[in-house]
């Protein structure tokens, strides 16, 4: 038989028995939109919780730290134990990481401390970042006010979206924590000051009693002010005050232009936080805090990190965290399923249960097929694609209605709170066909096996 | 046992053994003859006479349990439910005595069913369905479904349905046993008329003698066997 006068038949005895074909065709779009609605629940709920880590920080990001020295002390640890720079991050630290595998981008983290004041307010900034602008850019920040510094631009700071929070006032010293009132000040527009050498700052602080000279003179004594800078502010980063994201509490800027600055404050003086000779004098390179490394694809985080684990370095991502994060919505998520599947299973019994009374109703007619030579291939063909177009139809409907359900959910829920991903469609859309050939496959091979005789016995 | 070119049916030492429990039944009990090409033969026997089960044997939709059936040059004794399914769809055409149209299908449709079988296009099919019907008197009635027409109508499209294949026999199982005594009559003459206007080999299962009068020869079975085999 041609494949369309299969098709042809098929629906036609489909059509003969209408009301039983749509009864059952409902049981799959009620089972399938189950499965699809749960299923995008999951996915909603898969969402949500990348977004989430998406803003704790990038979840394919390795942060490198400096090693601990005593670790090293294994199979050549008389050559790099004794040396105390051996696992320092140094620009050739930076090279190395860049030219590993799977590595998109890697920019040293240079951490510095600020005191920065306006007007009467002053905020103490501890852990600043200079990084590459390309990291910074990498990071995916939307600004509320400005944008990045540009390339070679002197020194400008971006800042987090509660680090106004940290101001206080110095004549009251009472801060944003004590008054509830936010400090009145425009971070764009406003000339912030910026004291870099904040041991000096407070010494000459607490030896001067709150009273501060304007400006000061070289070579005073210990407790003399430190040089103030005006630093100028590329942007303020998006964020209301209860916003919290990886960046809200700091200050960012372009490494080369803090560095460029922190030789112009320190001179030839060691810059806090960075190793010294045992004679107290600076190295002539400088060495970074941290190292930010983007890796290709989530996959490879873990393998990265551990390889920088093994060579000494602190190596920390958020790859453990995120694949138990993962791993629990896929629990959800298969859970979920497994509760449509339920309504489906009983779908498919409806499919199996109406194709058996369907043969046995037809059982003559399958009799005369038989004896008019229609060939036993072409009997089962018939019925599996009967049941076959009952899980296409209920599939298709079964979807649309997913679709309606799922639009409904989140105009109440006012989020995304169901989500049905594309490969979802083709993929229950499928699912619901192989459900019906698979209960109509028994059905079938009893069509198949009816004997011919059926027919000429007369009733 | 002479066989020439114009043989269509030979059957020897037929026989067909139902256990019924411990009893076994014989419903063929060495059953042997020939039909030859263009013969319109009646088998002839009261009811549990062996005749029906005579037939199923010659159309292939049984298996005897001991002798050979050869049709058309087949041995279909051998044959499994497959082979057996492919040798009816392209040598034997059926009329039952229920008509046994689908329902859901109009005249034509039901005619061009067959044709569906052997893969034939729709237009082919339908179209050689029509001349079918042309031929059983029904060309008014291409369009009707089963239930918009009498018994008489409906074997003629059961009729035209076994015509249609050309096949080289048709099996008749009591084509009149549901119709009133004028409609049996047309339908008889119908039956003839095309035996010989198309050289059609018909072989009809009736218990009733008037009807197997109309054929050209009559075999008469008797406790599954063979006991008048005589031509008008």
């Amino acid at each position: 038989m041609r494949a369309v006068d299969k098709m042809r038949m098929s629906v036609q005895s489909l059509l003969k028995r209408r009301l039983r074909t749509v009864l059952t065709i409902l049981g799959v779009v009620i089972g399938i939109a189950a499965i699809v609605i749960m299923m995008a629940l999951g996915e909603g709920m898969n969402r949500a919780s990348m977004d989430m880590i998406e803003q704790y920080g990038g979840i394919r990001t390795v942060t490198v730290r400096e090693g601990n020295n005593n670790a090293q002390t294994g199979t050549d640890g008389g050559k790099k134990g004794g040396d105390p720079l051996a696992l320092k991050l140094s620009d050739e630290t930076v090279e190395m990481i860049r030219g590993m595998e799977h590595v998109e981008l890697a920019s040293p983290v240079l951490e510095f401390q600020a005191v920065i004041k306006s007007g009467q307010y002053e905020a103490s900034v501890w852990g600043g970042q200079g990084m590459e602008l390309s990291a910074l850019r990498d990071k995916n920040w939307k600004f509320k006010d400005g944008d990045f510094p540009k390339e070679g631009e002197p020194l400008k700071f971006i800042y987090g979206n509660q680090v106004l929070m940290d101001f206080r006032n110095s004549k009251t010293n009472q801060g944003y924590y004590d008054t509830g009132v936010m400090p009145d000040i425009d971070l764009m527009n406003s000339t912030l000051f910026t004291i870099f050498d904040t041991d000096a700052y407070y010494q000459s602080k607490n030896s001067s009693g709150a009273q501060l000279p304007e400006e000061i003179g070289e070579g005073e004594a210990p407790a003399a002010q430190p040089k103030k800078y005006i630093i100028p502010t590329a942007g303020v980063l998006q964020g209301g005050e209860d916003d919290y994201y990886e960046y809200s509490w700091s200050v960012y800027c372009d490494i080369e232009a803090l560095k460029n600055q922190l030789k112009k404050v320190y001179k030839n003086k060691p810059i806090p936080g960075q190793p010294v000779k045992t004679n107290g004098s600076p190295y002539k390179k400088l060495y970074y805090n941290s190292i930010y490394v983007k890796v290709d694809e989530i996959d490879n985080v873990q393998p990265l990190q551990q390889m920088l684990s093994d060579m000494g370095y602190q190596a920390d991502s958020d790859a453990e965290w995120i694949s138990q994060m993962q791993e629990q919505s896929r629990a959800q998520q298969a859970m979920l399923g497994g509760i449509g599947a339920v309504a489906l299973l009983v779908a498919a019994i409806g499919i199996a249960n109406t194709m058996m009374m369907s043969i046995y109703e037809r059982t003559k007619e399958i009799g005369v097929m038989k004896v008019l030579g229609c060939d036993l291939k072409d009997i089962r063909d018939l019925f599996l694609i009967e049941a076959a177009f009952i899980g296409f139809v209920g599939g298709v409907l079964g979807i649309g209605m997913s679709y309606g359900v799922c639009a409904i959910i989140n105009a109440i829920s006012k989020a995304q709170t169901a989500i049905i991903p594309l490969w979802l469609d083709p993929a229950a859309l499928a699912f619901a066909v192989f459900v019906g050939m698979a209960a109509g496959f028994m059905p079938s091979k009893r069509a198949m096996a009816l004997s011919p005789l059926a027919a000429i016995r007369n009733e | 046992m002479a066989e020439g070119n114009h043989t269509v049916i030979r059957a020897k030492d037929v026989y067909k053994i139902f256990r019924l429990g411990q009893e076994k039944v014989r419903a063929l009990n060495g059953v042997s003859l020939q039909i030859g090409v263009g013969e319109f033969v009646a088998i002839v026997g009261t009811s549990g006479s062996g005749k029906s089960t005579l037939l199923n044997m010659l159309a292939g939709l049984d298996k005897p349990t001991r002798g050979e059936i050869v049709i058309a040059g087949r041995h279909i004794e051998k044959m499994n439910e497959a082979g057996l399914v492919k040798f009816r769809r392209e040598h034997v055409g059926f009329i039952f005595q229920s008509y046994n149209l689908l329902p859901q299908f109009d005249a034509v449709e039901n005619v061009a069913l067959p044709l569906s079988f052997r893969g034939v296009s729709r237009e082919v099919r339908n179209a050689q369905a029509v001349e079918a019907l042309k031929l059983v008197g029904l060309e008014k009635y291409l369009k009707h479904h089963p239930m918009e027409m009498s018994g008489g109508q409906q074997q003629r499209v059961g009729i035209a349905r076994a015509l249609v294949l050309k096949p080289e026999i048709i099996f008749a199982d009591e084509p009149t046993g549901n119709l009133d005594s004028k409609t049996t009559k047309d339908i008889l003459k119908l039956m003839w008329r095309l035996v010989w206007e198309e050289k059609q080999t018909l072989v009809m299962v009736t218990h009733d003698n008037k009807i197997a009068g109309y054929a050209d020869r009559q075999i008469r079975i008797l406790d599954g066997k063979i006991v008048a085999d005589h031509y008008k």
